[in-house]
């Protein structure tokens, strides 16, 4: 840093005069940089190779079970992908999966930020418990739903129900089977739970920056409590929402767990990550798997983009 | 209108009440199942009874292997972060510190790369570490996490280095330190927080981490925490060892959660720093 301010001071025709300092004050600069390039090439291979190494092999018609075929097709996979009636299907699935899981869970967030954003006892407590269930280990809160809630039999929700009905006095009380009867919406709820403490950490993160001083005055000048979040809260939040949105979707779009697990991608909720695994390990088709992996990344940036431009023009409106 | 300001002030501890129950109950019902003897599985008191520590105990049976599950799990997760935290380091270090050419686009790649999803990646790696013959072992597990882990740590590092006060590394420098010097005895000393809540971080990404961990291995022995318990079959061939899981399940969250209690604040901070700053 040091060196460049000295450069910008110096005028330009005795930099021409003399370029052998020059010269050395950028080997001393690059002596500088040198131990840190290797963490940087390194980062960069790590990060970046895999990913260029499925755009290659995607572009490959590169099936493990005929080794000999193996040959460069252009785009001929990503067109099966795309006319493959379950690889399409799949596409939907994931774009509905991501769009309820973020919407859902980030309103319901921010309800949650809303109530923990005033001074109870025990509210310390009350957050830490909040955020349980994103640390659960993904696969452990997957069997959770799977088993412990979702259950026909033994599951916690018709046990409920069964309980609820014999407050009424009834004996036959419904007892749905709940992947069965919605497989997708079960995905999405136990995918719901998951996220709603990350967006609201996000968001109370947010209301915390508020300046309470200009609020004090919206309030003293009559400002009742539901104009104050309206022209006041939520435009400030923009960011923080945009921001929780963002990251939920680009994690939710990539969910394998929850479908490996809860329905291990039947009755129509094999997302993209899905059936991926399942064209490599069935199928063995790794140059399809690979478009299918390229997609979701392209498919990752356009939802990313999509949500974020939503979000701020829906708050855009609220503020004008 | 007494009984108005009365239900104002109580709705919201309903609410609270309400919201707690939603997150909760699913932890709980998944210990009340822990706790049941297994061939109470099917029940559905509220409490177990009688208490039974049987599940538990079955988890680390010969069968399961659960104990070298975990000692996997601790030994990917663990070493992932070390590694992520020295390369991240100096990464971030030079991101947020270094003028060079290309430095944005750098930053640019490294968030973009954050994106993009590990199965995307599953193809090339596993051919490739099928030919060098890396299936079954911890490097398999190890470079692709670092992979995920990385740019989530350089970003969160570089925006905790940025703010960091740059007149006292000139300081250090003009009372004759070397950049090396400033940067190891002014600038990670004040950034330890930093740096240890984004330790915190990488470690849970990396113990939940599954799909690499179910691909790049098919032997037991070699299986983390997260693949076992999605695989454990049970003592009696087909049946679903549910409360097994369940307790394997606790065993695998416990380390997270002492880990946030005692860390709370620091990980809340360093979430929300890294995006919005």
């Amino acid at each position: 840093m040091s060196s460049t301010s000295t450069e910008r001071i110096r005028p330009s025709s005795v930099r021409k005069a003399a370029p052998s300092p020059r010269l050395s004050e950028r080997a001393v600069a690059w002596g500088r940089r040198a131990p840190l390039l290797p963490a940087l090439v390194f980062m960069v291979i790590v990060t970046q190779l895999p990913f260029v190494a499925t755009l290659v092999i995607s572009f490959m018609d590169w099936n493990a079970l005929y080794p000999d075929q193996r040959a460069f097709t252009g785009l001929g996979n990503y067109a099966k992908v795309f006319s493959d009636p379950n690889l399409r299907s799949s596409v939907f699935t994931t774009i509905e999966l991501t769009v309820v899981v973020v919407l859902i869970s980030l309103m319901l967030g921010l309800l949650l930020a809303l109530l923990l954003d005033r001074s109870f006892r025990g509210r310390g407590l009350v957050r830490t418990m909040l955020i349980a269930p994103f640390l659960i280990v993904p696969v452990a809160s997957a069997l959770v739903w799977k088993h412990a809630l979702y259950n026909p039999e033994y599951g916690l929700f018709n046990g409920l129900l069964t309980w609820v009905w014999k407050l009424f006095g009834s004996n036959s009380p419904p007892q749905p089977d709940w992947i069965t009867s919605m497989p997708l919406g079960a995905v999405e709820a136990s995918l719901i739970w998951q996220w709603t403490p990350f967006m609201m950490l996000i968001i109370l993160a947010g209301m915390q920056s508020r300046p309470l001083d200009i609020i004090e005055a919206a309030r003293v000048d009559g400002a009742g409590t539901w104009q104050i979040f309206r022209f006041m809260t939520l435009p400030h939040l923009r960011r923080y929402l945009e921001l929780a949105g963002l990251l939920g979707s680009i994690y939710v779009v990539q969910n394998f767990d929850a479908v490996f697990t809860i329905t291990s991608g039947g009755l129509g909720t094999a997302n993209l990550p899905y059936t991926i695994y399942e064209s490599f390990y069935q199928a063995h088709d790794y140059g399809q798997a690979s478009a299918a992996g390229v997609i979701v990344v392209i498919g990752t940036i356009v939802v990313a983009t999509i949500a974020l431009r939503l979000v701020s023009t829906l708050l855009r409106e609220e503020t004008s | 209108m007494r009984a108005l300001s009365v239900s104002r002030r109580t709705l919201p501890y309903v609410g609270i009440g309400a919201v707690v129950f939603f997150c909760l109950v699913p932890f709980y019902w998944m210990a009340v199942s822990a706790f049941r003897r297994p061939s109470d599985q099917f029940a559905n008191t509220l409490l177990p009874s009688p208490w039974s520590l049987k599940n538990l105990t079955s988890v680390f049976s010969s069968t399961n292997g659960f104990g070298r599950a975990l000692l996997n799990s601790l030994v990917v997760a663990g070493t992932t972060t070390v590694l992520t935290l020295i390369i991240g380091t100096f990464t971030a270090y030079a991101l947020a510190r270094l003028d060079f050419r290309f430095k944005n686009a750098l930053l640019a790649i490294i968030i973009a790369t954050s994106m993009f999803p590990g199965i995307s990646q599953l193809v090339p790696l596993l051919k490739l570490f099928t030919d060098i013959g890396w299936i079954n072992t911890y490097q398999a597990m190890i470079l692709p996490s670092l992979g995920f882990c990385l740019p989530l740590t350089v970003w969160n590092l570089s925006v905790f280095f940025r703010q960091l006060p740059f007149e006292l590394e000139q300081a250090a420098m003009v009372d004759g330190c070397t950049r090396g010097q400033a940067f190891r005895k002014i600038i990670i000393p004040l950034a330890a927080p930093g740096v240890f809540t984004t330790a915190i971080i990488a470690f849970i990404a990396a113990w939940n981490e599954f799909i690499i961990a179910l691909s790049m291995v098919n032997k037991k022995e070699m299986q983390t925490a997260t693949v076992t318990i999605a695989k454990f079959t049970g003592q009696y061939g087909f049946d679903q060892p549910f409360g097994t899981q369940m307790a394997a399940g606790i065993i695998v969250t416990i380390p997270l959660v002492i880990m946030v209690l005692i860390f709370q604040r620091r990980i809340i901070s360093g979430l929300t720093a890294g995006g919005v700053k």
